[in-house]
């Protein structure tokens, strides 16, 4: 039997619609929306970017780069040996507006600035440029699932050499065209809503969000180890038998009951239909276990499952879980060591994680 | 953990702008057809001034093709996947069992934009409704990976890979990866492209298309032709290859990805990330440079690619640089599909034991003095064989494959 890999999550960089960049603050500071749209509340970028660079860069490129220089900097990484990026939309704002220009100019006199930024593997190229990073480097563009191949990825990679470090990251924007095309489809609400009262909707459709996550992820604990991460698995279009039967499976794999875990970050997105799979899910399986939800505060993306691991990070790191993400009816856990991740992209693909706090021994 | 199993091609499919199928792009490469030409299916203004390599099928002909219904909102990118995809589990003689428990990854760098872009003012205004509305979502890259996984009955794991012009090398190596640690048993990887407004011209702005037929490696080269379509292979592993008791058609035998972090859209002019990518690829095959046999290089024709890769070439083989080519004349560049499209080319050169010419070569390049083989070279026994496929944002991929 072969001895189960562990995977040890050094640094974090993340800029979402809440105050996530700033390391001293932890979900106190809560920012409203009112429009079902989230966007991303940003550092001054001047301290992650230089201003040279920084003139020829869009605003998502912008909080890319700062998240991943966050990252690094918490992490006391300055070269790591691979960087992987994730996203399920890419630049979508850039492709737009080289999309808008090229049809409104008659495909005439166009500049490539629009073009080059869109390419959905842009950010993992400036991060490497900036930092001169020649090893390897991957964009994984799959919709809901591209975070989870990019961990994937660099789970396979550590079970190579241990002693790498692996800058993985996800990226996706609230882009207006992609709200535009989606709406009719029922990804957003059509009725507008305060963003903290998502869950107390019955309708269809989330809201729209963003953000941009970082993490260093090594085979080897170091001085800034924020916690463990065990396990990871995802299931793409299951029917309700094979959900369930992927959720047991994923327990047993890493010889855990319901008792074991003591926190469930539930991907759950407001809508009424989606929310009613994965509830039923957790439920049969954790009646009593204290639950946290999150896409109140970031919205829906394709690659939401990293701020759910920043979440989880962080509550095992600092043993404290934010009045904002508990669920109603919260059992205070008598300790905060096990976590599972569970989330969902339009009950498309699901995704568990396992995360562990992280003890340092002599 | 154990890292030896080994990773077997066992199938492959194939569809360019020079055959919609493997022995119609075998027959291509062995007359010197190649696919360059006026655009006769893609709408755009550049019709008469920018040629490329163009299918010559619309749409409803690949749907026939595809076997799938034409109004289903399958895109032009997922047809070409679909028809290439399905040629490879064909050729790999797999079951519907084993198509239900491989994996597949995926590669394209701008998925279905061709559709968006022609509904594009309809899908801007949310009251409208219509047949549009099947391409809501096909600005994404992963969209057709999804269309056309759930077509063949794919559910085990999905990827796809957006790295520019390296992105379904990097397929190739992810699911490897898959079966090296014993996530899968099988999966099938590529990428697909489809032609749209949006790459002629984005390409177009950034100068860097040749009117002409592309001449790689060619001192008077003075740019690429695009190209659209696709190619999937089936890895398997060694196990399922051994219990299976099928010859594979060769191995994948060793891959490295790098990145020549020098700028957004140019390689570096010492070729640092091609030589970084070919290294890793011979390392991890522990082999050495000269146990090369032949190079089918990312040859671009671009100004900045083909002395970029030139050198990186040279500084790793030293004098004695193995026999290389370009195939980008046969069916311009593919972009994201050009890593699996140019994987094929190799498998099919170590099967008839050939090596493809770079077609429109004459003048070497001062810089590096060194000639590509311009003629089909016959009775070239290839064990061992590197596929280059580089991209914007420096990505760089190598992948080494060996005859079984």
């Amino acid at each position: 039997m072969e001895e189960k890999a562990t995977y040890f999550i050094n640094g974090v960089g993340i800029i979402t619609p809440q105050k996530t960049f700033d390391r001293e603050v932890f979900l106190s500071e809560i920012s409203q929306y009112d429009k079902n749209i989230l966007t991303c509340i940003a550092p001054d970028f001047k301290a992650y970017i230089n201003p040279i660079q920084m003139r020829r860069l869009s605003r998502m490129l912008r909080i890319g780069l700062s998240a991943a220089t966050i990252c690094l900097r918490n992490s006391k990484i300055t070269m790591p040996d691979g960087i992987i990026t994730a996203t399920g939309y890419g630049f979508l704002d850039e492709t737009a507006k080289f999309l808008k220009e090229l049809l409104e100019q008659g495909e005439k006199q166009l500049t490539p600035t629009y073009f080059m930024q869109g390419t959905s593997n842009a950010l993992a190229g400036l991060v490497a440029l900036t930092i001169k990073c020649m090893g390897y480097n991957n964009t994984y563009a799959s919709k809901g699932v591209g975070f989870e191949n990019a961990l994937t990825d660099t789970m396979m990679q550590l079970n190579e050499n241990a002693s790498l470090n692996f800058l993985i990251g996800a990226y996706d924007e609230a882009a207006e065209i992609q709200y535009n095309a989606s709406i009719r489809a029922s990804h957003f609400k059509t009725e507008f809503i305060n963003n903290l009262s998502l869950f107390d909707t019955n309708t269809k459709g989330s809201i729209q969000g963003e953000g941009s996550a970082f993490f260093m992820l090594s085979g080897k604990s170091s001085a800034s180890t924020l916690c463990i991460m065990s396990d990871m698995d995802v299931v793409y279009k299951p029917d309700g038998r094979e959900l369930q039967d992927a959720l047991d499976n994923f327990l047993a794999t890493n010889s855990l009951d319901a008792e074991h875990i003591d926190v469930i970050i539930n991907g759950v997105s407001g809508d009424v239909e989606h929310d009613a799979v994965t509830n039923t899910l957790i439920r049969s399986r954790f009646e009593n276990t204290a639950q946290t939800r999150f896409k109140h505060l970031c919205g829906e993306y394709t690659t939401a499952t990293s701020f759910a691991l920043w979440l989880g990070t962080s509550i095992l790191s600092r043993q404290q879980v934010p009045d904002i993400v508990k669920v109603q009816h919260w059992n205070q856990p008598d300790k905060l060591r096990t976590i599972l991740i569970v989330n969902q992209y339009m009950s498309k693909s699901f995704t568990f994680i396992l995360l562990k706090e992280f003890v340092e021994t002599q | 953990m154990s890292m030896s199993q080994r990773v077997f091609i066992t199938g492959l499919g194939i569809i360019t702008s020079i055959g919609k199928n493997a022995d119609e792009n075998l027959q291509s490469l062995v007359t010197g057809k190649y696919g360059f030409g006026s655009l006769e299916v893609l709408e755009t203004v550049h019709r008469d001034s920018l040629s490329a390599c163009e299918i010559k099928l619309e749409d409803r002909a690949l749907s026939e093709q595809a076997g799938v219904p034409l109004h289903e909102g399958f895109t032009r990118t997922s047809l070409l996947g679909l028809i290439s995809l399905q040629e490879a589990i064909q050729s790999a003689g797999l079951s519907p069992a084993e198509v239900r428990t491989s994996g597949l990854i995926s590669a394209t760098t701008t998925g279905g934009i061709r559709e968006y872009e022609t509904h594009y003012y309809e899908l801007m205004d949310p009251k409208l409704r219509g047949d549009f509305v099947r391409f809501t979502d096909t600005a994404t890259s992963g969209e057709h990976c999804e269309r056309m996984a759930d077509h063949v009955g794919i559910k085990k794991y999905l990827g796809t890979i957006s790295t520019a012009c390296s992105s379904s090398a990097n397929s190739l190596m992810h699911g490897a990866q898959l079966i090296k640690n014993n996530k899968l048993d099988r999966v099938i990887c590529g990428g697909t492209e489809a032609l749209s407004k949006f790459t002629l011209n984005g390409f177009n702005a950034l100068m860097i298309l040749d009117k002409q037929h592309c001449r790689p490696f060619d001192s008077t080269r003075s740019g690429l032709n695009l190209g659209e379509g696709a190619a999937f292979l089936v890895l398997e592993s060694e196990a399922e290859v051994n219990r299976k008791k099928r010859t594979p058609i060769a191995e994948l035998k060793g891959y490295g990805n790098a990145n020549d972090a020098f700028h957004q859209t140019a390689s570096s002019p010492d070729g640092a990330g091609a030589f970084s990518a070919m290294q890793l690829a011979l390392s991890s095959a522990q082999l050495q440079p000269e146990d090369i046999d032949y190079v089918n290089a990312h040859g671009t024709a671009t100004e900045n690619n083909d002395l970029s890769e030139g050198l990186g070439m040279k500084r790793l083989f030293g004098p004695d640089i193995p026999y290389f080519s370009s195939t980008k004349p046969y069916t311009g560049h593919t972009l994201a599909a050009a890593g699996s499209i140019e994987a094929v080319y190799c498998l099919m050169a170590i099967k008839h034991a050939v090596i493809w010419p770079n077609l429109n070569y004459k003048n070497m390049m001062p810089e590096l003095g060194i000639q590509p083989v311009t003629t089909l070279r016959q009775e070239m026994k290839l064990k061992y064989v590197l596929s280059n496929s580089f991209g914007f944002g420096g990505n760089t991929s190598s992948l080494l494959l060996a005859s079984v």
